[in-house]
This record gives C-alpha cells, sequence and structure tokens, in this order.
C-alpha cells in the first residue's frame, strides 16, 4: 500500500518523507543554534513537520481527526511563541547575550 | 441503699467539676460552699446508707449496684459496678468522715493562699478517687481509683509548684506509687488467667477451688497485691516516699498521707483476705514487712527535727502494726486500729497544722517551745493523741494497738517475734511523740522568743481539731477485749475465711500491762530529757553519733535507692542515648541521608544547564529506546 499512487495525486510516502526531513532540520536546529529566536524558529519547525504528518495520514485514511488535532497543534505552538518571545525580551532586556549556552545558571 | 452509694461517689466528682469549671476566679465563698459542702453531704449520706445496713440482717448487708456493662468479651465481663457491704461503709464512712472534717479545717487553714479554689478541687478529686477504691466492686475499678488517689496524691504534694523540693516529692510518690500500680495490674492478669473475672464476690467465691489452698498461683496473686499495698501504704522499701510527701498542705498530710489514702493497702489485704488465707508464705511476707517497716519507721522519727516529719515517718509505723495485724489473719482488729489511727493521726496532724498555721509556716522543732501557753486548745488536742498513740488507757490507741499484738502473741512462733517487735515499737513510739509534744508545746521558748505571738485559729479550725481529739478519746471503746467488740462482728460477713485466730485472755493481759508499762516508761524518759532540765538534751546531743547520723540520714534507704534503681536507670539511659540512639537509629537516619545527598551530587552533574545537551541526551535517549523496541520486536 505505501508508495502506491492514487488517483488524487501526492501519495502518503511523500508526506512523511517531507515532514521527517522538516523535523530532523529541526531537531538538528535546536541542537546547533545558539540564539534562542533561532530555536524557537526550529522547534516551530519540528512542531510542523508533525502537523504535516498529521494531515497527510488524516487525508489518507478519509478522517477528520488528523486535521483537528493540527489545529490543536497549532494553537499551542502559537501560545508557546508568545511566552517564548516574552521571555526571550526579558532576557534581553537584562542586557544578556542572546546565546543560549550562556543562560545556563539552573545547573546542579 | 444502692443509689445513695452511687450519690456519695458522685458528690465529690460534683463538687471537684464545678470548682474547676467555674468561669473566672469564684467567690472565696462559693468556693467554700462547693468545698466544704460536698464532702459533708456526702458523709451525712454515708450514715443514712449506714443506718440502712445496720436495720438489716447481718447476711444481706452486702449490695452489689451495677449501673452498666463496661465490657464484656469472651471470658471476661467487667461492670461498673459498686459493692456495699459493711466493710466499704465503714472506709466510707472514714473518708467522708474526716475528710468532711479535714476540708472545713482547709477553709481557714488555705485562706491566705492564692490558689484556692485550686486546693478544694483536688480535695473533692481526691474524695471521689477514695470513695470509687473502696466502694469498687471488681479489681478493675479498684485500680481505677488506685491509679487516681495516686494522681491526686500527686497534685496535692506538688500543690506549692513553684517550690522545687514539693514538686521532687509528688514525682517520687508517684513513681513510686506506680510501681505498686504494676504489681497490682498484673496480679489482675494473673486472676482473669486463672478463675476468668475480676468481680470480688466471683473471685472470693471461686477462688479456694480455683486457685487452690497454698498454690503457686495463690501466692503469685497476693505477693503481687501487696507490691500495690507496700506502695500505697508506704511499707518497706516503698516508704521513701511519705516523709516527702510532707512537702504539700498540711490538711493533705492529714487526710491523704495519715488517715485515708496511706491505708488503702490494709483495706486491700482485708478486702481480699480470702487470698491471702489461701497464700500463708505471702501472709508471712506481709506480717514480716509490717513488722520491720514499724520498727525501722519508729526508730527513724526519734531523730527527725522537722514536726510534720516525725508525724509522717510515725504514719509508716502504725500502718506497719495494720500490715502486720493483716498479715497475720487478724483483718478485725487491723481495720479497728485504721479507724483508731485515722481518728488519733488527723487530730494530730490538724493541731500541729494550727502550731504551724500560728507560727507562719515554720515546722522545725528547734525554733517551737513554750506553745502550750498560747495554743491551749492544741495542745489539750496534741496530748490526747500522744495519749492515744501511745496506748494509755482508756484512750483509743490502747485498745486497738493491744488487740492486734495480742492476736500476734497467739499466731506461733513467727507472730510472738512480731509481737515483741511491735511492744517495742510501741515504746518507741511513745518516746517520740512526747519528744515532740514536749519539745514543741513545753519547756522554754526558743531563743528571742517569737516573733509574733502565736494566735488562735477561728471554731473554722478549732473544732474539727476538737472533735477528731474527742473520737481519738473515745473511739477506743468501740472494742473492750473481753466485754464487746461492734466492730469485729460488724466485718464479719466480709471476713470470708475464718483464721480461726482468737486472742486469748493472757495474750491481752500481757500485752496490755506491758504496752502501759513501756509507755510510762517512755514518757518518762521523754519528761527527764526534755522537761526536768532542758540542757540535759545538749548534753546528751552528742551521745552514739554514729547511730544518730543512720538515724538521721533514715538508713540511708534513698541512697541505696539511689545507688541501685535510680542511677542503672539513669546509666541506661545515657547509654541509649549516647550509643544507641546516637549511632543506631540517629546514624542509621542520618547514613540514609548522607547517600542520598551523595547520590543526588553526584548526578547533579548531568544538569548543565546548557538546553543543547538536554536535547542531545533526549533524541540518545529516544533512539536508544527505538533501537531496543526494534531488536525485540524482531
Amino acid at each position: 500500500m505505501t508508495g502506491a499512487v492514487t488517483h488524487e495525486g501526492v501519495p502518503l510516502v511523500a508526506y512523511l518523507a517531507v515532514s521527517g526531513i522538516l523535523f530532523l532540520l529541526g531537531l538538528l536546529g535546536v541542537m546547533i543554534r545558539r540564539n534562542p529566536l533561532l530555536l524557537f524558529l526550529a522547534v516551530e519547525l519540528m512542531l510542523n513537520s508533525a502537523n504535516l504528518a498529521l494531515v497527510g495520514f488524516s487525508r489518507y485514511w478519509n478522517t477528520t481527526e488528523g486535521h483537528v488535532f493540527a489545529l490543536i497543534v497549532m494553537v499551542v505552538a502559537a501560545a508557546e511563541v508568545v511566552i517564548g518571545l516574552g521571555l526571550v525580551v526579558a532576557v534581553f532586556r537584562q542586557r544578556m547575550a542572546l546565546d543560549v549556552d550562556q543562560m545556563s545558571t539552573m545547573k546542579g | 441503699m444502692a443509689a445513695l452509694a452511687w450519690i456519695v461517689l458522685g458528690l465529690p466528682l460534683l463538687g471537684c467539676i464545678l470548682l474547676a469549671l467555674w468561669p473566672g476566679e469564684p467567690d472565696r465563698r462559693i468556693t467554700r460552699v462547693v468545698g466544704v459542702g460536698m464532702p459533708v453531704i456526702a458523709f451525712v449520706l454515708t450514715v443514712i446508707v449506714f443506718a440502712i445496713m445496720v436495720g438489716r440482717d447481718a447476711g444481706e448487708r452486702g449490695e452489689v449496684t451495677t449501673l452498666w456493662t463496661w465490657v464484656r468479651s469472651a471470658g471476661l465481663d467487667i461492670d461498673l459496678a459498686l459493692l456495699v457491704d459493711p466493710l466499704s461503709v465503714l472506709m466510707m464512712l472514714i473518708i467522708t468522715g474526716v475528710g468532711s472534717l479535714i476540708v472545713l479545717y482547709s477553709a481557714e487553714y488555705m485562706e491566705h493562699d492564692r490558689d484556692y479554689r485550686r486546693f478544694f478541687a483536688e480535695m473533692n478529686f481526691f474524695l471521689f478517687a477514695m470513695l470509687l477504691l473502696v466502694e469498687a466492686a471488681n479489681f478493675f475499678f479498684l485500680i481505677v481509683g488506685w491509679g487516681l488517689v495516686g494522681l491526686a496524691s500527686y497534685l496535692l504534694i506538688g500543690y506549692y509548684y513553684d517550690r522545687p523540693s514539693a514538686v521532687a516529692a509528688a514525682k517520687k510518690a508517684f513513681v513510686v506509687n506506680v510501681i505498686g500500680d504494676i504489681g497490682m495490674i498484673i496480679a489482675a492478669f494473673l486472676l482473669v488467667r486463672e478463675l476468668g473475672t475480676l468481680d470480688y464476690l466471683q473471685v472470693f467465691a471461686t477462688a479456694p477451688d480455683g486457685l487452690g489452698q497454698g498454690s503457686g498461683a495463690a501466692e503469685a496473686v497476693a505477693v503481687l497485691l501487696f507490691v500495690g499495698a507496700a506502695a500505697k501504704s508506704a511499707q518497706i522499701p516503698l516508704h521513701t516516699w511519705l516523709p516527702d510527701a510532707m512537702e504539700g498542705p498540711t490538711p493533705v498530710s492529714a487526710l491523704i498521707h495519715a488517715a485515708t489514702m496511706v491505708t488503702a493497702g490494709v483495706y486491700l489485704i482485708v478486702r481480699t483476705n480470702v487470698l491471702y488465707e489461701l497464700a500463708p508464705y505471702a501472709s508471712d511476707l506481709v506480717a514480716i514487712t509490717g513488722g520491720v517497716t514499724l520498727l525501722v519507721a519508729a526508730t527513724i522519727a526519734l531523730v527527725q527535727e522537722d514536726i510534720k516529719r516525725v508525724l509522717a515517718w510515725s504514719t509508716v509505723s502504725q500502718i506497719g502494726y495494720m500490715i502486720m495485724g493483716a498479715g497475720l489473719g487478724a483483718y478485725g482488729s487491723s481495720m479497728f486500729h485504721l479507724l483508731t489511727h485515722a481518728f488519733f493521726k488527723a487530730c494530730l496532724f490538724l493541731a500541729v497544722g494550727i502550731a504551724i498555721h500560728a507560727l507562719s509556716g515554720e515546722q522545725s522543732l528547734d525554733r517551737m517551745g513554750g506553745l502550750r501557753r498560747h495554743l491551749r486548745l492544741t495542745h489539750a488536742a496534741v496530748l490526747v493523741g500522744c495519749l492515744a498513740i501511745a496506748g494509755i488507757p482508756p484512750f483509743s490507741g490502747f485498745f486497738s494497738k493491744d488487740e492486734i499484738l495480742a492476736h500476734a502473741l497467739d499466731a506461733g512462733a513467727l507472730g510472738v517475734a512480731l509481737a515483741v517487735v511491735g511492744l517495742v515499737g510501741a515504746g518507741l513510739t511513745t518516746f517520740y511523740m512526747f519528744r515532740l509534744l514536749f519539745r514543741a508545746f513545753w519547756g522554754p521558748e526558743p531563743d528571742g522568743g517569737y516573733a509574733h505571738t502565736p494566735h488562735n485559729p477561728s471554731w473554722v479550725m478549732s473544732a474539727p481539731v476538737a472533735i477528731l481529739a474527742g473520737l481519738t478519746a473515745v473511739a477506743g471503746l468501740l472494742q473492750v477485749p473481753g466485754a464487746w467488740h461492734p466492730l469485729e462482728n460488724w466485718l464479719e460477713p466480709d471476713l470470708f475465711a475464718d483464721p480461726g485466730l482468737e486472742a486469748s485472755v493472757s495474750g491481752e493481759v500481757i500485752v496490755g500491762v506491758a504496752s502501759v508499762v513501756l509507755a510510762i516508761a517512755a514518757i518518762g524518759l521523754a519528761w527527764w530529757i526534755f522537761v526536768a532540765d532542758p540542757d540535759r538534751r545538749t548534753r546528751l546531743a552528742p551521745a552514739l553519733p554514729a547511730a544518730r547520723q543512720l538515724l538521721a540520714d533514715q538508713y540511708r534507704f534513698d541512697d541505696v535507692i539511689e545507688d541501685a534503681v535510680v542511677q542503672p536507670g539513669r546509666d541506661l539511659g545515657d547509654s541509649l542515648t549516647g550509643r544507641v540512639e546516637r549511632y543506631g537509629v540517629q546514624g542509621s537516619i542520618e547514613g540514609a541521608v548522607a547517600s542520598v545527598v551523595c547520590a543526588a551530587r553526584g548526578l547533579s552533574v548531568l544538569q548543565t544547564g546548557l538546553i543543547r545537551s538536554y536535547v542531545f541526551a533526549m533524541v540518545a535517549g529516544v533512539a536508544i529506546i527505538g533501537v531496543v523496541f526494534a531488536l525485540a520486536v524482531r
């Protein structure tokens, strides 16, 4: 079944491939970048890759749950970005460098 | 009759609750009315109970009245029940009668005390506890009453709680009494195991078959009960608390530590006379303990300088007579001596209390003297009390003490030996009592005279002393050997076991003549030393320094107990805190804490604060789990 080209167009495997690539890019971004803004960008990328997979599956099984769930994820992501950017601004106001490696006071 | 017994028991409790819960500080008149009124009403009702009982046939005088069943379990029922019979009514009459006189006396004696209300609340509480002790119909409530009088005694000895010596004395009394409580509780366990009941009448009915004459169980129960009796009645070696208990106010000494509570041990032995008849060795132990105690206490009393301590040692000695009599099977005589002792010792304590009160709390014999010129009535009362305790006819002590000794003479070799001890003790008793009388009331006034002229009290204090002095003078006529003995007849239904001990006429005559001769000789000696020539005392004082010191140290019982019991206990406690607690308990906990802290410190290295390293760890973890699952599925 996987990889089969349906008459409706793009096969599921393509969605999943793009989703997987996007997720890996996001993960690498989180692991490599040090600027918190870019970190958020990378996290958003991962969330959206998950959304893409959800929508892809939803369409494949002809159900609506995946769509609904993707919408909820977007709402949560928006809220998360609001808080995250608020934190970034607060950190910036403290005249600290925008570098997550230097924000390491919470350690054992 | 049964309902009245409950009311008698409840009235002092009501008085205690009223006084304790009265909002704010009640007016002294209210305190007086409640605190004195309740015991007096209880006494009147007791007299009515007594009158009803006199009207009945001897066989129908005992009555058990049950309020409710308190415990019902397999093999053991415990009722909240009272046993009203000749013995308990006799005790109730003594407790409420002497108790009423003493609380009346306290109304004036304690007048200058700021805790007036607490005093009367605690006195009423004591009367309730003591009545519960003597009215209980089973061993369970006997032990409850036994414990509660111990508590009341503790509270009242420590009445002046800002005096460290009073607090220490209260603690000592409580601890020693708890030793006795433990003995009684174990005795009760044994009774439940052997007979399956704690009810007096059932125990007494089944004991001869259930325990058996002279059996180990009977001896054990009797000895364990005697541990309780000895602790409460201050018998050697559990006697050291009573002289210290004189730290309490004088009315407390008179009521609790002379007339009633300390004689509870005698009551207990007489009450359980069936068990003692089954246990001859335990009875001998009781008699010997009583004999030793009476002699030891009488010798210690010879050298005491504190007037109340003389009386305290005298109490220990007199209870020794009662215990000795009870051990020899002369239960009626013991109760007779208990009755007369309650009168003459309460009389002496209250009269001496007047002297102490008049001298603003002075208790040392050295700073007394010549008081008879100031306190005539008190002097007369003390003289009557001394004559009674010395056994000069026709005062009460002559009849009651001699009856015990006469019974002892007929009780075999041991009895004869104890009778001789008792006679010697009687001579010593006469000497130390007249020493007290002569030094405090006769002779010269102390150097420099009195700061204030000793004042006579009002009728509130004089009347109880006068009444008790009157009773002291005549109570002995209740039983005249060879003529009549109503008290013994009265107690007959309670003396289940007949020891077959009847004082012979020759014994009565021998004891009577010997004790009177001894008493007169002792009075003469005391007069020769203390009155005839006041300087003779100072000249004789250095004689026999070692013996005097030994007596002044009270045979070093306190030191021996300190070394043999208290110090090992303290050492055990120290080693437990220092070693077991420090390394065993505390150490294991500290070790556990330290290891957790150590582990946490090691693990906390992983918390770097670097988000990227966390992410890497998470990804690595997920990857490992994925690999494991993948391998597992395959």
